[in-house]
């Protein structure tokens, strides 16, 4: 039975927010409940997760504060969710009173500080939004692998901070400089330098860097308060000041300037692969390095992205194009490729940056994708990769898709389980037709996710139909195979353990933590938890461990 | 149609919020980045595509009810089609905004409609417009131009002008300088003057279907009598409304051609030589309706299939419309051909066009929502230095000359077809 | 006989307990101003079951123990017992050099691992890690990322803790978890290796950073075993280059443009005084060195490592020089008679057998804090000025700044030579030390690292990071046995 938010509470907040930035009506709540990766978790494939009991859109600190101290004294979860797009960013649990707060009415850039590479924004700020204001100012900024509608805040503070131009610009969380964060308990706070009042520049210290209770690997994803205002660390860049795209949509291309080269790169193996990472490591060449287009499948990535850029094309001509032998011949040829762009500091700079290049290509037996190389499809990849603006093409094939594996390591590490990605995903995928036959690889991540290299993890786009349960059923049942294979090949869970845990009880997400080998961390967070959430207003995006807690159960670690 | 057959796309939406910016890959600027008026006027997710597809879904599924709050998210909207563009950029199986126009219809025929717009549906019921003119003085625009009356006489194409430039008294002359435009031309054409009628397309994206049928009929049959094989209206919307909305049904093998497109098509052959210099920085103003809207179209029949296991397409294959082919390039043609006028862009052009706040019945239902979206505009306009705004619809032109005349902005409001009258 | 020496002792083993006076004293003071206290017992454990034992006993017994990694000399009272009966861990004796992986160019080390013993080591792999300014022969290298003392290469300064990636830590509580990724896995280095993991991501594990928990930290919240350090390629080619200036201004612009495109590998601006100081073998030869010297000079190495590796250096001094230009400056390739290859020793040597700052006069202070570029030229005025009113030469103040985080931030740094034999002249330092320090603060100067005196400044100003610092202590070392007294704590 669905509850509604207490009148005096609805009140209380109304008098901080004003009477239009607050509303329980239910058609206006289930716009906050409905989630991609929903119906992979809740009851009867539902689309909804749990309804908030309201409503709420902020419009400063102060106000964020206000109102979470108000929801301590009623009892009632505080859910910050600012651009949105995974399930966790809606409440977790039907009978947890959970109010929502839109942040969308703080979309401010408080600061860009040009010389000194930092821009200050809130959480309503996007990606896209800072890209072009920085590159007037020959800056950029790292944006993160689900794309530039994405908020700057939730990436640095909040999620977790990889994209395809960290092996250049640095993970978001290595981007972080100071921060702003109310407590679930309502308490601003700011971290590094700017509890100093030193500004915003430095994200560690003083001493030990309070920073590190806010995020590690992941974020608390909303779990455990909302994060206002970060600053956040920007890269050199040396394209024009504006992007002018040109062509029709949406293969938009971006002419590539003399400085830059925009390259598919193709791989004999996954050995070569590797080697090829390795060396570009090595040789600290590339701005942006990012295995992308295969997102579409390796067996139909190339039919796919050749109509694509074409706006008369549908995914009918797809279809035809994957029988054509020459698409059939780009399609081996593209396989296993990844796409790299460099930015020289010059001409100079390119030219030897090329040559670098092709000595790489040359001693790990890859090679440049020719096809992907000639000017449209290279000027189509430089639109995407620079802006990253196509992110919602990951569910072009049926509008649903959820990432597998991901798994992040060494490029050692990462050869060693992609085989075992691609079988699964096989099986998966021939065991009937509810999943999307894009053969068995179509693994897509960053060259690295983190800065100069040497760190990254490919996912599996599972591709399913969200209006279809047997198709959601099936892409389950993917995610089950795939925990199962991890399990049986020791390898570790990827993210379908993380997305399924959305929908598990409390008592199994703790069993499951209980097994894991180190739980030192999710005891700590229990107790920062109690520290900073003594109410209980975070939910369970933040992760913690209860004390004492034993696995009640024997079996697979995972599930 | 009905909501249910939208149910797939609400559905397939993944909650991704490009529907409420202009395409990523086109933002220059942070202050012009933003795509959707709806979303700046109403802020909670309702207000945005993504938001209307769910609420369309959580009446569908019984979890909600229509609400004055429901009400406004739903008709708190131009439908300027920015959401229907920046959604396809990455998807071939959604149609936002024809299910929001659905919803729309939905709540209508349910009997959920704003009480504001009562006293426009009932003149276009009694009066054949929108404005609440009396149906007469529809024709007093033509004054003293010696015009073939097609309610008595036969042309191969009708001059259509719509409501707005018939009856509005800033607007009329627009009107008059097309018939002398057509009359230089020398094409074989006529008007229906005091007989003519609405197009009926604001009823139809208010919700109003019966009564855009009603007129859709009436027009239809008004041009076969008259032997008319050809619409040319300076009007976006009625344009839009003729090419894509009467296609569907006896209207298919009408064509339609703005104003913009016969005078460029003028320029490319020859017969129309702009001699006049008008020294002028403008920048031009894509109307949704003649831009993103605007695309040459054929009603699609068919149904769903699944190619590879689920991806989603059509049999037979369901073309885009997202924009790509609106009417972008003739009025540009036409203000590049005009010496001494410097046109200057806007960041927010063609498909990423920001709405003039009048379209979608907003003008007449939220006057205000439509004012604050015209001065956006006006803003844009006015950050490119240019010292007029040009565009080539009358309710663009209605929108931006209330917002300058309230916001005391200097900036000129021309209609395209005025200047190139000027120019010629 | 202290009964503690005894439950030491069948920890460590008798002959790793010292309470020798002789000994001791050597830990009871440094080269700061802290309060002079001997520890009752100096422990070198030799390994990691050892630490936690240690750990565990001093949780049992209440007893403060307090972590030491590097030889003396120790210059910022981190390593100075703060309360009656501290056990000094002495960690140098582990000296494992546990894995060179050169194909992920990583280092894991024990803490007793010295940058004079690793260098050697790495470049048989040949790799190098980015080092801080000439440290000490006998400095650790676990114990100075754990500092976060600046390192001289800011392109590859993704963060500041950076090239530290992963830590072994037996906490404060006497627990033992891995930061990073490998505080996902199994707590067994051999076992993740096996497994493929390399100790590579420094965030984590989990929604915390166990990692940045442990920097700046002096030793306060756990006790690290081993850690892993991002390594990089020794160039095979390289030439230094300087741009040099009378006045520290006009070096600020080409600064920011060099620092933002991220040319050459070592970078930092120094003033004569500290670039004689790097220089110099003696005091006579410092003297002479500061004379001849520009007053201010930014010193870069451009380097090419992997392929085409002069090739690299030419693009780099081809758009370096353009760089210059724009601002006015010229490239040069020497400075003062003193050739590239001389100049270039600072960039990766260590200090030799005695710190570099200690050569002048033998005592030095330091000031140091991070800012932003812009602010540096001011906050030298400002020193300058205390330092006149205080009648100190400020022709013997060296300044550093090295850029951090690949720009965004700088560390400056003011050394004041003194002779420690000068009991006014140590005052005048001590009086000068107090008062920059104080003006620094409140002109917004960030003390990121408060050792001694600066803790109290910092944190009295600072109740947010007190507090989330404390509740942390609370949480790792509930007993507060880890060096109490230090920062807030």
């Amino acid at each position: 039975m669905m509850k509604s938010i207490p009148k005096e509470a609805y009140g209380a907040i109304e008098d901080i927010v004003g009477a239009d930035n607050i509303t329980d009506d239910p058609a206006f709540l289930d716009s906050y409940a409905f989630q991609w990766l929903a119906e992979l978790v809740r009851p009867n494939r539902s689309h909804y997760m749990p309804r908030p009991w309201a409503v709420v859109m902020p419009a400063s600190t102060e106000e964020v504060a206000a109102v979470t101290r108000l929801c301590n004294v009623h009892g009632i979860k505080v859910k910050p969710i600012s651009t949105g797009w995974y399930h966790w960013a809606a409440p977790m649990k039907d009978d947890e009173p959970t109010v929502q707060l839109d942040l969308r009415r703080m979309d401010k850039i408080v600061e860009i500080d040009e010389k000194n590479m930092f821009a200050i924004v809130e959480p309503y700020v996007i990606c896209a939004q800072l890209q072009a204001e920085v590159m007037k100012r020959g800056l950029n900024l790292n944006i993160i692998g689900a794309g530039c509608s994405t908020s700057i805040v939730a990436s640095a503070c909040a999620y977790f901070g990889g994209g395809p131009t960290s092996y250049f610009m640095g993970n978001n969380s290595d981007n972080l400089l100071g921060q702003e964060w109310v407590t679930p308990a309502g308490e601003v706070i700011r971290t590094g330098s700017l509890s100093s009042n030193c500004g915003w520049f430095c994200s560690e210290g003083p001493g030990p860097s309070p920073r590190g209770i806010t995020r590690g690997g992941l974020g608390s994803r909303g779990g455990l308060g909302t994060y206002t205002k970060c600053a956040i660390k920007l890269s050199p860049w040396q394209g024009p000041p504006v992007m002018e795209p040109k062509g029709v949509l949406p293969g938009y291309r971006l002419p590539i300037p003399e400085n830059f080269r925009v390259y598919t790169i193709g791989a004999p193996s996954w050995d070569a692969l590797a080697e090829c990472y390795y060396q570009i490591y090595d040789n600290g060449i590339g701005y942006i390095f990012h295995r992308q287009f295969n997102l579409a499948g390796a067996d139909l990535a190339p039919a796919l992205w050749l109509n694509y850029i074409d706006t008369t094309k549908t995914l009918n001509d797809v279809e035809t194009s994957a029988k054509d032998p020459e698409i059939q011949k780009i399609t081996e040829e593209a396989r296993i490729s990844f796409q790299f762009i460099m930015q020289g500091n010059s001409i100079e700079d390119i030219h030897l940056q090329d040559r670098i290049l092709d000595e790489i290509l040359r001693q790990t037996s890859c090679y440049k994708v020719k096809r992907f190389c000639e000017p449209d499809m290279a000027e189509f990849t430089n639109m995407y990769m620079q802006r990253l603006g196509h992110k919602h093409c990951n569910f072009i094939w049926a509008g649903g898709y959820m990432g597998s594996w991901m798994q992040p390591g060494t490029p050692d590490f990462v050869k060693k389980y992609v085989p075992v990605a691609i079988d699964g995903f096989k099986r998966d995928q021939q065991a009937n037709d509810k999943l999307v036959q894009c053969g068995g690889d179509a693994l897509m991540g960053c060259g690295s996710t983190i800065g100069g290299g040497g760190f990254f993890g490919l996912e599996q786009f599972v591709s399913y139909d969200p209006n279809d349960n047997d198709s959601i059923d099936a892409c389950v049942k993917h995610m089950e195979g795939a925990i199962c294979d991890t399990a049986e090949n020791g390898i570790p869970p990827g993210k379908e353990l993380l997305y399924l845990q959305i929908g598990w009880t409390d008592e199994r997400i703790w069993d499951t933590f209980a097994r894991m080998p180190q739980t030192f961390v999710l005891n700590f967070q229990r107790k920062i938890k109690e520290a900073f959430d003594p109410n209980s207003l975070g939910d369970r995006n933040y992760p913690w461990l209860p004390e004492g807690w034993a696995a009640k159960r024997d079996g697979p670690k995972t599930l | 149609m009905g909501l249910e057959d939208f149910r797939a796309d609400a559905m397939r939406c993944t909650r991704c919020a490009y529907c409420k910016w202009i395409p990523f890959d086109l933002m220059k600027s942070y202050r012009f980045s933003r795509g959707c008026p709806s979303m700046e006027a109403g802020k909670f997710h309702s207000y945005s595509a993504g938001g209307r597809l769910v609420t369309a879904l959580s009446l569908m599924d019984g979890r909600s009810t229509v609400t004055e709050k429901v009400k406004d998210s739903v008709f708190r909207c131009n439908l300027c089609g920015q959401c229907d563009v920046s959604c396809k950029i990455c998807r071939y199986d959604m149609e936002p905004l024809e299910a929001m126009r659905e919803l729309r219809a939905t709540l209508v025929k349910d009997g959920h409609t704003l009480p504001q717009v009562a006293p426009v549906i009932d003149s276009l019921r009694t009066k054949f417009n929108m404005l609440g003119e009396p149906a007469e003085k529809r024709g007093d625009w033509v004054q003293s131009l010696k015009v073939k009356d097609l309610s008595v006489e036969q042309a191969e194409y009708v001059f259509h002008p719509g409501c707005r430039y018939s009856f509005d008294g800033d607007l009329g002359h627009i009107a008059r300088t097309c018939v002398e435009i057509l009359q230089w031309s020398g094409i074989d054409f006529g008007i229906f003057g005091k007989k003519e009628k609405c197009c009926g397309g604001r009823a139809y994206d208010m919700g109003y279907r019966d009564d855009f049928q009603n007129m859709a009929k009436v027009n239809l049959k008004a041009w076969k009598r008259a032997g008319v094989t050809t619409v040319i209206t300076p009007c976006a919307e009625c344009f839009h409304t003729f090419s894509r909305k009467y296609t569907a049904k006896a209207g298919a093998e009408i064509k339609v051609v703005h104003m913009v497109q016969f005078i460029a098509r003028g320029i490319k052959d020859g017969k129309l030589k702009f001699t006049k210099p008008l020294d002028m920085k403008v920048t031009y103003h894509d109307p949704c309706h003649l831009g993103r809207q605007g695309e040459p179209y054929v009603p699609w029949v068919g149904h769903e299939k699944k190619i590879f296991g689920q991806a989603v397409c059509y049999e037979p294959p369901r073309p885009k419309y997202n924009g790509a082919f609106g009417v972008y390039d003739a009025p540009r043609q036409i203000l590049n051909a005009i010496p001494g006028i410097e046109l200057l862009e806007m960041e927010r052009v063609k498909e990423a066009s920001w709405c003039c706040g009048a379209g979608g019945g907003a003008y007449e239902s939220y006057p205000e929502f439509a004012l604050s979206t015209a001065n956006e505009r006006l803003e844009e306009a006015c950050s490119t230095g240019a010292e007029a705004l040009v565009t080539a619809c009358s309710w663009c032109e209605r929108s931006f000359i209330d917002a300058t005349a309230a916001n005391g902005k200097k900036l000129k409001v021309f209609d395209i077809v005025e200047l190139a009258g000027r120019a010629l | 006989m202290d009964i503690r020496r005894n439950a030491l002792a069948d920890i460590v083993g008798a002959v790793n307990v010292i309470d020798d006076p002789r000994i001791l004293e050597g830990y009871a003071s440094d080269c700061s101003a802290a309060p002079r206290r001997n520890p009752r017992f100096v422990v070198h454990p030799q390994n990691a079951t050892q630490v936690q034992a240690l750990v565990t006993w001093a949780n049992q017994t209440h007893t403060g123990l307090v972590p030491v990694s590097s030889g003396a000399p120790h210059f910022y009272g981190d390593t100075v017992p703060s309360q009656p009966g501290s056990i000094i861990v002495d960690l140098s004796g582990m000296k494992q050099i546990k894995r060179i992986d050169r194909r992920n160019k990583m280092v894991v080390i024990e803490p007793g691992v010295t940058y004079a013993e690793l260098k050697p080591a790495l470049a048989k792999e040949g790799l190098r890690i980015s080092q801080p300014l000439l440290p000490r022969r006998n400095k650790s290298v676990v114990a100075s990322l754990l500092e976060r003392q600046p390192t001289t290469i800011p392109r590859f300064n993704f963060s500041l803790p950076e090239p530290l990636r992963n830590c072994g830590v037996v906490w404060g509580s006497g627990e033992i978890a891995f930061t990073g990724e490998s505080g996902n896995g199994i707590p067994d280095l051999e076992e993740q290796w096996k497994l493929g993991g390399a100790q590579v991501d420094p965030k984590g594990p989990n929604a915390t950073d166990l990692m940045r928990l442990l920097t700046g930290a002096q030793g306060t919240m756990g006790i690290v075993i081993w850690a892993s350090v991002k390594c990089e390629l020794i160039p095979a080619a390289s030439h230094s280059v300087f741009v040099a200036s009378e006045k520290l201004e006009d070096l600020i612009d080409f600064c920011y443009q060099e620092e933002r495109i991220r040319i050459g590998d070592e970078m930092m601006c120094v003033n004569a005084p500290q670039l004689a100081t790097m220089m110099g073998d003696s005091a006579n030869e410092i003297g002479r060195l500061k004379a001849k010297l520009p007053a201010w000079t930014v010193m870069i190495r451009l380097a090419g490592a992997g392929h085409f590796p002069s090739e690299r250096v030419e693009v780099q001094r081809l758009d370096l020089g353009r760089l210059a230009q724009k601002c006015g400056l010229t490239l040069q390739n020497s400075l003062a008679s003193n050739g590239a290859a001389e100049l270039e020793k600072a960039f990766e040597s260590d200090s030799g057998d005695t710190y570099y700052k200690l050569k002048y006069k033998g005592g030095c202070r330091e000031v140091f804090f991070l800012t932003t570029l812009d602010k540096a030229p001011q906050f030298v005025s400002n020193v300058f000025a205390i330092a006149e009113r205080n009648r100190y030469d400020v022709t013997e103040i060296g300044v550093y700044i090295q850029p951090q985080h690949q720009g965004v931030s700088q560390h400056v740094e003011f050394s004041f030579p003194y002779d420690p034999g000068d009991t006014r002249g140590t005052e005048r330092i001590d009086r000068i030390y107090a008062e920059t320090s104080e003006v620094l603060m409140s002109e917004g100067a960030y003390f990121s690292r408060p050792y001694g005196a600066w803790a109290e400044m910092i944190y009295s100003r600072d109740a947010t990071a007190t507090k989330i610092l404390r509740v942390v202590k609370g949480i790792v070392d509930p007993k507060n046995v880890l060096n109490p007294g230090k920062l807030c704590f």
